[in-house]
């Protein structure tokens, strides 16, 4: 398809590929054309799922959340986004203005930059960088830059305190982060993201999730420590309503402010399909090998494309829904808390996984009988951890459900897995 | 010790002290010296029988036409004896020693005292208005108190409000540079966490609290005032704002004062009716001040599952009075109008599921490992300064004091209903931190729960109110009404004069007591602390500033 619009563009402008100028304006246009696909994306996923994340609060606080735009409420993201465009963008007399209108889009940029290597099937990525997974850690600290411009700007004592609590959190929580994916690298022995993946398979028992013990926790430091960098509860300090009333946001209104949920919102599928790639083996189908996808032509290719992207956006949408459901259920922690959980016990934790994983990379064969026997013991932690928390859930549905059949003498109106 | 004992007492170690015994008052008063106040004071205190261990209340009330009296209501929670102790000043030059330096809560009440009435507190270390505007004129409780036409190009009435086309705001003072290094922060008054409007003055060193000061007076409405422009029957509606959470106790706090002062007997099912109406509120109020205080720590869903079993009270109050929030639900000699059996069914039937949702919360967020690290611990509260300052009701108990009025000092139908008075143990941490505040809270929701079962067990058929007289007046006296609130103590001392209106009437609510404590408590806490701090007092603005 790029192809082809290298090739119109050749028509248009008669240029000889062999130019100069030829290579800089096809560079130009692809470059804005995947832009857009990427941006327009991320629109279409962040606008539904602040809806989602209503519902699915409003759900676990028993009550009913957005129904009225659209059918169940689905467009309510669209209504708010008008809203948002039709406000008056406030400067406040005494904000340091280029630097306060500026802070929004350095946030969206940082952000957005992460889709330059965040493959979303086979072949569906912008650029398979040999440094993916590296460039992807790197862009991401112009977030900081952002919100700390944001609440410095603001000359607002509670948006300053928003702004730093930021900077604090975000910069140690790369560490832990970044140190659980470095075992990640490890274990693929590449950072681009494609490897990463293909480095895995499609069955669980091929996923760096349960390859060994090691890479099962980092697992979980790495989700926490992303998390945390997504400021989302209970880590969300940075905006904690009740303690610093919007945190570094706190003077922005109307599209400016619009631009940091964008990039909230948005960062909820950076992080999970970040997780999905490093540890839930990203695309890979069962029974068909990335050579085979590669190998496919015309609508087929087309095919391969649709269905993996299909399974690696099921992969990261469970795990948002996940991480929304962390978000309404714990409170928060304090900022001293905050800090402890990252340097007493996540970033030990991570450089523990890193080194075990290290020790297994050169005393364990791959495929060997030890490697099916570490493999065996992750996915049995791992069925424990869901068989638990699938009992737990159904125990509180039970309490829940006999406790309405006492009091209304009826059944509860609501099934267990559907939205009121 | 009875009244007589107290005088002797007092009279055998100041011989020239005491003035006047005025025992023919329902709360028989001892008068001494203005200029000896402090030394009876510290006595009280300090004596080993006496043990005034908490001060109730300061009120000074006017005396037209030369005289102010300062009085101070005792209490000794070791002996469980009460006193009110009284002094009287000229109306010019109304000095007196402070007793800041003996209860350390006196340090709010005579603040208050000497904004709304200018009492001039001696030696007081910090003698600023609390309530008006620092650059008010005048003392508005003073009888002969005239009010400013307008404040700053404000009209201050409604009668002649015209638009205000150029009004002169008051200007900040220019910022001072400071060379502490520390941060000066407003937390209020719009502050998601103050609970309405309450204004702290922080003085941060990065996230760590230096000093915190409570800034009150936005919520000030005057209640005090306008109960003396108004009959006694009257002034009921205005008591339900003094605490919006907990409407019921200050309608009961006042028709148990005005009850007091015109001798009228309540009839058994009214007392029955206004008990549950009472722990029903009681119930809703704590709701409220837990589920709020889990969402100022960042968990939201407890706080809307809490506000859905309050919506099932509201109901279920709404049935009963008529009302939803602001109830007027008690009459002085009753209550406006019964309780009938099918309410009390679906009172019945609502504490059937209520009570297993009690342990769906602590599911939800009390066992909590976060919620527990943030709260445990923090901003702990010993039992020596929970009395000095005063405090009352839940947050006193949390500190590990078993003082509760519905069983130390019982009204109403109490000493017939059987129920435990929970206190603060430590339960996670140190007995008096936030956590224990919580927990006494959750307990004595399920105390309610055991009340009102026995209440509606036991309630007796008969009239609901009173033969009471249209028009109310009771003679020359005085008399201090009290019930246990939510947020502790809310007591209405309410002087009478003869006439159809009180001559003064002085609210002592739990909140106003609780607020000095956070200034007491907040340096080293961090800003995330102050809120939980807060959440746990349960501090609600109208209380304060009534």
């Amino acid at each position: 398809m790029l192809r082809d619009v290298a090739d119109w563009i050749e028509r248009l402008f008669g240029l000889d590929p062999a130019t100069f100028a030829y290579s800089w304006i096809t560079n130009a246009v692809v470059i804005g054309i995947v832009a857009l696909m990427a941006f327009v994306f991320i629109a279409i996923f962040a606008g539904p799922v602040t809806w989602w994340e209503r519902r699915i609060a409003a759900r676990m606080m028993s009550r009913i959340g957005p129904n009225r735009v659209g059918p169940q409420g689905v467009l309510q993201w669209l209504a708010d986004g008008i809203k948002n465009f039709l406000k008056e963008d406030l400067v406040p007399a005494a904000a340091d203005g280029p630097l306060f209108k500026f802070a929004p889009y350095l946030v969206f940029g940082g952000f957005m930059a992460t889709f330059v290597v965040l493959p979303f099937g086979a072949n569906l990525i912008a650029a398979d960088l040999d440094v993916g997974l590296l460039y992807l850690l790197a862009i991401t600290g112009l977030v900081v830059i952002g919100m700390l411009m944001a609440g410095w700007s603001s000359n607002n004592k509670w948006a300053l305190f928003g702004g730093i609590r930021s900077a604090a959190q975000l910069v140690s929580y790369e560490i832990p982060s970044a140190f659980s994916l470095m075992a990640v690298v490890l274990a693929a022995g590449t950072m681009s993201m494609q490897g990463i993946i293909k480095a895995q398979g499609a069955w669980p028992w091929e996923w760096f999730l349960f390859r060994n013990p090691f890479l099962f926790v980092a697992f979980f430091t790495s989700l926490t420590s992303s998390i945390a960098e997504g400021n989302r509860t209970p880590f969300d300090l940075p905006e904690g309503e009740s303690e610093l009333v919007a945190g570094y946001h706190v003077e922005y209104s109307g599209m400016r402010f619009l631009w940091f949920m964008f990039a909230e919102w948005g960062n909820l599928w950076v992080l999970s399909s970040l997780a999905t790639v490093c540890f839930l083996g990203g695309w890979q189908i069962p029974f068909v090998s990335p050579a085979d996808i590669a190998a496919s032509t015309g609508l087929a290719f087309w095919g391969w494309q649709a269905l993996t992207f299909a399974v690696f956006a099921t992969k990261a949408s469970l795990l948002v829904a996940f991480v929304i459901q962390v978000r309404w259920t714990l409170p928060r922690l304090r900022v001293d808390q905050l800090m402890i959980t990252c340097w007493k016990y996540l970033v030990p934790l991570a450089l523990f996984c890193l080194s075990g994983v290290l020790v297994l990379l050169w005393a364990v064969e791959e495929k060997g009988a030890l490697d099916w026997a570490l493999r065996g013991v992750s996915m049995a932690a791992g069925l424990v951890l869901a068989v638990a928390s699938f009992r737990k859930t159904r125990a509180s549905y039970m309490a829940d459900r006999d406790l309405y059949r006492r009091m209304e003498g009826k059944e509860l109106w609501y099934p267990p897995f559907r939205l009121p | 010790m009875t009244f007589a004992e107290i005088t002797q007492r007092i009279g055998a170690a100041f011989p020239d002290g005491v003035e006047v015994v005025e025992d023919t008052l329902l709360d028989p008063a001892v008068r001494v010296r203005a200029d000896s106040a402090h030394a009876v004071c510290r006595f009280l205190r300090d004596d080993p029988d006496l043990y005034m261990d908490s001060l109730r209340v300061i009120t000074a009330v006017d005396r037209p036409p030369d005289a102010i009296d300062v009085v101070w209501h005792l209490l000794s929670m070791r002996h469980r004896h009460t006193l009110v102790l009284k002094a009287r000043v000229p109306r010019d030059a109304a000095d007196i020693a402070t007793v800041s330096d003996i209860w350390a809560s006196a340090n709010w009440f005579e603040r208050e005292q000497y904004d709304l009435m200018g009492v001039n507190f001696t030696g007081h270390p910090n003698l600023r208005r609390l309530m008006m505007p620092v650059d008010w004129v005048g003392h508005p409780l003073r009888k002969d108190y005239e009010r400013p036409a307008s404040y700053h190009g404000i009209p201050t009435s409604r009668s002649d409000v015209t638009p205000v086309t150029h009004a002169e705001i008051p200007q900040h003072l220019p910022k001072a540079e400071t060379t502490d290094g520390l941060m000066r922060l407003n937390m209020g008054p719009h502050h998601p966490a103050t609970h309405g409007v309450l204004n702290f003055l922080l003085e941060t060193d990065g996230e760590i609290v230096r000093h915190a000061e409570p800034d009150v007076g936005y919520l000030h409405r005057g209640i005090e005032k306008i109960a003396e422009m108004n009959t006694y029957a009257g002034t009921m509606p205005y008591t339900d704002r003094v605490d919006y959470l907990g409407g019921m106790f200050t309608n009961q706090g006042w028709a148990i004062a005005c009850e007091r002062l015109l001798g009228i007997e309540v009839p058994r099912r009214a007392e029955f009716c206004r008990i549950i109406a009472c722990e029903l509120n009681r119930i809703a109020s704590h709701l409220v001040g837990t589920g709020s205080m889990a969402m100022d720590l960042g968990a939201y869903t407890p706080f809307i599952h809490w506000l859905r079993e309050r919506e099932s009270i509201n109901d279920l109050m709404e049935r009963i009075c008529g009302a939803r929030l602001t109830y007027t639900y008690m009459r002085i000699g009753g209550v406006a109008r019964d309780i009938d059996a099918a309410t009390l069914e679906q009172t019945l039937k609502w504490l059937d599921h209520f009570e297993p949702i009690c342990a769906e919360f602590d599911r939800l967020i009390t066992g909590n490992e976060i919620f527990v690290h943030r709260l445990a611990n923090v901003a702990v509260l010993t039992k020596e300064d929970a009395m000095s300052f005063s405090i009352v009701g839940p947050n006193l108990r949390a500190s590990g004091v078993k003082w509760d009025l519905r069983r130390d000092e019982p009204y109403s139908i109490y000493p017939e209903l059987d129920f435990e008075v929970p206190v603060g143990l430590g339960w996670r941490g140190t007995v008096g931190d936030s956590y224990d505040r919580l927990i006494v809270r959750l307990f004595e929701i399920r105390e309610c729960i055991k009340i009102l079962r026995q209440a509606i067990a036991m309630i007796p058929d008969g009239e609901i109110r009173a033969k009471v007289p249209r028009i109310l007046k009771p003679a020359a006296n005085e008399a201090y009404g009290r019930v246990e609130a939510p947020r502790g103590e809310a007591g209405f001392y309410v002087t009478s004069d003869g006439t159809d209106k009180p001559w003064r009437v002085r609210i002592r609510t739990g909140c106003f007591t609780a607020m000095p404590v956070i200034e007491h408590l907040s340096p080293g806490l961090m800003i995330a602390d102050i809120v939980a701090l807060i959440g746990s007092l349960d501090v609600i603005a109208p209380e304060v500033d009534r």
